[in-house]
């Protein structure tokens, strides 16, 4: 049989090559296109963990739910010694939150104030990197303060300005300093940008009675899907009911959800794609086994069962299919992975957007050979799918009446 | 017949009414005076730490009151006016004048249970409520607090044990809108200080948070000295903090 | 002549009826998913948007300068009133509606979270955005200090109807006032930033308690859509903060152009299948009359008889596809304007993004005569390439030839 459908794909070149160059661009289509939402999810999904979220995030119970001093994490360095100690862990952190008021003359302002280890925080968030204007901070920076850009805007101060900063201290004593803007930063998000500021662990704790306590630990993985797993192996290894680990599935779950979505509509639009290759895909079926019911009335009367003509069906596509895959694969997972490494970037969209808060511009692919696995696995199936109602089609005829058929 | 019975029983329930307002008018001047100068200790328990301030409060009416800290040593100095709703904070170690945002007026007040917004709105027991006797018995009354329509306060009810012997208060208990205890003040030892009585301990208690409370004890009580206006001038933050 | 040829293409093209099934089935499936696709699309983002400007915006929105960057009381637009009436007057100005703004802090017995009260009157803003749409619980009514709170608000701090709250903010003469209201309604507006902290009361009220008189507002919302609105209005206000709507919401302008771009390529991948489809169909067909054209042609059959005849069996397919995928599409979307997709199963995060869970669609003329132009070019150049076979072949040797 396989022989017999290996001549007829030859022999009906035409239909051959066209369902041959279907599959091939609707394996290649298939292949960027959920390669690509794929990566830019992810592409989010690292942006707005590098800004400030970790992959995973350790808390005293009910510090985001309530807040404040009571709340916050003792002897954190217990903690972080074991945190060492796991290996998927490429760094963690510590930092301190509190909110205070920032005063400049007539201008104050509520603001996040949060002490940050600014050589850790270079590896792990993109804090860095938002930088606009000065230096960041580092561990001798002092009074230094890191501000929100929009937050240096509102109280009127640029770099070099004094800021007063009156709020309290770990123990709920009073706190109160003068700081230095030392530099600004703009991450794009208006919210986190208009009231944050930082300014180093080192001083910041000396005034907030917080050495050795923590809002919470920050946590960058070396591989962030690892979240889940390492997450159960902190939570084993930190053994304290009052403390609670958190993966950014948790942490952020609007985002994940609204990936979701956005994943769900990409598949609704995909699947309209596929539908229409997979109609086109069976015309040519069609188109093909009609023209040959002839042929095949005479297979049927030289004794060849109804299986058989469904074998030597499903033997052309699949020899067409694998061509067509075996071609395009490749071709799609050099695509993914060239676009994985080197990201489009949409140049006019940044400009334009960046002012708006909308920092991502690189719209890098997903390479996953899982995932290009199985939408092959999905265009084999439509493939087989399409010769069903040809097949059927045949059936309708006897196999005398075929012969007979013009 | 019927209706002089109708009003006498009108006029026994104004009566009632009226001493009602009577017993929380004196106890609020009890607390109050026409200006009354404290030094007072607080002592804050926290996470099962405590800690202790001292200060100097002088206030006049309930619209003017400046609170200087004078304990703990890094504290000290540290100055507070305010006048007609508004508030501003010295620090001496910042040299800075800063005006308390409104955001954060209804912040607890330096750790306590207390907030700023308690400190700034005294009056709001006289005026913004309608007292009503709920039970008498010998000299204690137990009198509730019924927020008046539209006033600007946020608790449902507050109930007050008040010895009208002395016009003070042994315990406020304050409800949420649902009538769900939210916390309670207890005040003891009574002190009569010229011709007002006062308590020179009291506690703030959260009702639902377990090992916390702010214990308030009044070292000394001045009323009716005279205060001169200068406290009440921003100037005096900077002034009167050495 | 020519209704021979109609005749002969309207055969040809039933003559192999499952074939010419096939295609029009698939034109029809595939179009009116696409329409839906697109309608639904467009439903999302004119839902938002529409939503984002009846709330707040509206098509064009006047602030004092500065007053977006400070929100303080101090920045407001102190001739408000005059400028409302002379708004009114104006060509292409179909609403207009003054609101008074005030950031401050919202308190109950047990917990107090930032809110911006915003005083409107409810009568206008009912003209201007259909205000009373957006109730999810309660009555809309204002009176004797009532207020409505954003739905995300109303959780935080756990309001319901009837729920007394007391809002405190800095007045005009700087200090500090609070007021006691009561909470009658909670509004859905989709529009976050609303629904996150938005207490509405009466404007009057708010005049009376934030210290300021009926002369002011902070912001000056507009509704018109003409196009040089904005441009008149900017050059009639230099002195104001002049904002259009995209300048306002970012993130919207950013979404209707992904889902333009979006739309566009569907329609175009949709298209090029189809066209492929169409192809092979036309292509065959074609190639197996060869015969028969060769024997047209030698017949004295000018070619332009036959192209016209080929044209139009094309066509007659583009077109009977069309049709059905138009009827189709149209029913679905009609389906879906009324009753709308269902996905509260994400609700959460769609309302992060101002959308709601019921996701309405839109329809657009434009939908159907678009794809009506691109079916039938596509029949159309499907043809092109058999023809032009045919146009090569030696009518003699075609009828010689056995196939």
């Amino acid at each position: 049989m396989f022989k017999l459908a290996l001549k007829n794909t030859l022999f009906y070149k035409g239909r051959s090559t066209a369902t041959a160059v279907l599959t091939f661009a609707s394996t290649i289509l298939f292949i960027l296109y959920i390669s690509l939402t794929n990566g830019s999810h992810n592409a989010i999904l690292e942006n707005s963990l590098k800004i400030y979220t970790g992959a995973i995030e350790i808390y005293h119970k009910d510090y985001r739910d309530i807040g404040g001093n009571e709340y916050l994490i003792q002897n954190v360095k217990a903690i972080t010694d074991k945190l060492a100690k796991i290996e998927a862990i490429e760094a963690y952190s510590t930092r301190y939150e509190t909110y205070g008021l920032l005063s400049n003359k007539e201008h104050s302002a509520a603001s996040m104030v949060a002490g940050i280890e600014p050589e850790k925080e270079k590896i792990l968030s993109s804090l860095e990197s938002a930088l606009t204007e000065g230096a960041f901070l580092d561990k001798n920076s002092a009074n230094c303060v890191y501000m929100g850009i929009e937050l240096a805007k509102k109280l009127k101060l640029g770099i070099g300005d004094e800021v007063a900063f009156i709020g309290s201290a770990s123990d709920g004593s009073f706190a109160a300093d003068i700081f230095r803007v030392c530099a600004t930063f703009k991450t794009g998000s208006f919210e986190f940008d208009s009231s944050s500021s930082f300014i180093a662990r080192s001083y910041f704790d000396e005034l907030m009675y917080a050495k050795n306590r923590a809002s919470y630990i920050t946590i960058k993985l070396k591989n962030i899907d690892d979240a889940e797993k390492v997450n159960s192996q902190i939570i084993t290894i930190i053994d304290d009911e009052n403390l609670e680990s958190l993966t950014w599935k948790t942490l952020m779950r609007n985002m994940v959800e609204s990936m979701e979505v956005d994943a769900v509509f990409g598949y609704i639009s995909l699947s309209l794609f596929m539908v229409v290759i997979f109609f086109v895909i069976m015309i040519y079926g069609f188109i093909n086994v009609s023209s040959r019911i002839k042929g095949f009335g005479v297979l049927r009367c030289i004794g060849l069962s109804k299986r058989n003509i469904f074998s030597i069906l499903f033997y052309e596509i699949l020899i067409l299919s694998i061509l067509a895959t075996v071609l395009a694969t490749p071709i799609a997972a050099y695509i993914c992975y060239y676009y994985s490494i080197n990201p489009i970037v949409i140049e006019g969209i940044a400009d334009i957007y960046k002012d708006y808060g909308i920092v991502l511009n690189e719209i890098p692919f997903d390479f996953n050979l899982f995932t290009i696995g199985w939408n092959l696995g999905v265009i084999y199936l439509l493939n087989f799918l399409s010769i069903l109602y040809p097949y059927m089609y045949i059936n309708s005829f006897g196999p005398f009446e075929a012969t007979r058929h013009v | 017949m019927s209706k002089i019975i109708l009003i006498a029983f009108v006029l026994i329930l104004n009566l009632r009414a009226d001493e009602a307002h009577e017993i929380i008018k004196k106890l609020d001047e009890n607390f109050r005076g026409k200006n009354i100068y404290m030094k007072l200790e607080m002592k804050i328990l926290f996470m099962g730490h405590e800690r202790s301030m001292k200060m100097q409060s002088y206030s006049q009416g309930t619209k003017k009151s400046f609170v200087k800290i004078i304990y703990p040593p890094k504290d000290d100095g540290i100055t507070f006016l305010s006048l007609d709703g508004e508030m501003w904070q010295y620090v001496p170690k910042i040299e800075r004048i800063i005006k308390i945002p409104p955001s954060m007026m209804l912040q607890k007040w330096m750790g306590s249970d207390i907030t700023n917004d308690d400190m700034v709105k005294q009056s709001s027991i006289v005026e913004d409520y309608e007292p009503k006797i709920i039970k008498k018995e010998g000299s204690l009354v137990i009198i509730e607090l019924l927020p008046k329509e539209n006033a600007p306060v946020v608790w449902g009810k507050i109930v007050l044990n008040i010895d009208t012997k002395t016009y003070t208060s042994s315990k406020d208990i304050f409800y949420d809108e649902e009538g769900k205890e939210v916390r309670y003040f207890i005040y003891e030892n009574v002190k009569k200080v010229g011709n007002y009585y006062i308590p020179t301990y009291w506690r703030v208690q959260s009702s639902d948070v377990e090992g916390r409370y702010t214990e308030i004890f009044l070292e000394e009580v001045e009323y009716d000295r005279e205060i001169s206006e200068e406290y009440f001038q921003k100037s005096a933050l900077k002034r009167f903090s050495k | 002549m020519y209704k021979l040829i109609l005749k002969l293409a309207w055969k040809n093209s039933f003559l192999r009826r499952a074939r010419v099934l096939l295609v029009i089935i698939m034109i029809a499936v595939s179009m009116s998913m696409m329409l839906v696709l697109e309608g639904v699309y467009d439903g999302l983002v004119k839902n938002m948007v529409d939503k984002n400007k009846r709330s707040e915006s509206g098509d064009i929105s006047i602030f004092a300068k500065e007053y977006r960057v400070n929100r303080d009381l101090t920045y407001r637009i102190k001739n408000a009133d005059e400028i409302k009436a002379q708004l009114q007057s104006m060509k292409g100005v179909e609403a207009v509606v003054l609101r008074v703004k005030a950031d401050g802090l919202l308190s109950t017995a047990r917990k107090s979270s930032f809110a911006s009260l915003i005083g409107i009157d409810l009568k206008e803003e009912e003209h201007f955005g259909k205000f009373s749409e957006f109730l999810k619980e309660g009555v809309i009514d204002l009176q004797k200090q009532g207020a409505i709170v954003g739905i995300e608000l109303a959780k935080t701090l756990k309001l319901r109807i009837g729920s007394k709250v007391v809002f405190s903010t800095q007045d005009t003469k700087g200090e500090i006032n609070s007021i006691a209201l009561h909470v009658r309604a909670i509004v859905q507006t989709t529009n976050i930033g609303l629904d996150n902290s938005a207490i509405f009361i009466d404007i009057n009220q708010s005049h009376k308690f934030l210290g300021t008189t009926s002369q002011d507002a902070m912001q000056i919302a507009i509704r018109g859509e003409e196009r040089e609105l904005y441009e008149k209005l900017k050059r009639a206000f230099p002195n104001l903060d002049v904002k259009e709507f995209l300048e306002l919401q970012p993130m919207m302008k950013m979404m209707q152009d992904v889902m333009i771009i979006f739309n566009s390529v569907t329609f175009l991948i949709v298209m090029g299948v189809v066209f492929i489809g169409i192809f092979g169909v036309m292509y065959v067909s074609i190639l197996e009359r060869v015969r028969e054209f060769g024997i047209m042609i030698s017949l004295g059959m000018p070619y332009r008889y036959i192209r016209a005849q080929i044209f139009l069996e094309s066509i007659v397919v583009g077109l009977l596809g069309y049709l059905g995928g138009a009827v189709l599409g149209a029913v679905l979307l009609i389906y879906l304007e009324r009753y709308g997709i269902d996905l509260s199963a994400f609700s959460d995060a769609l309302e992060m993004w101002g959308y709601e869970a019921v996701i309405y669609a839109t329809i657009k003329v434009s939908y159907f005569t678009t794809t009506f132009g691109a079916i039938i070019t596509a029949s159309l150049l499907s043809v092109i390439i058999p023809l032009a076979k045919i146009k090569k072949l030696n009518p003699i040797e075609v009828i010689k030839a056995d196939k």
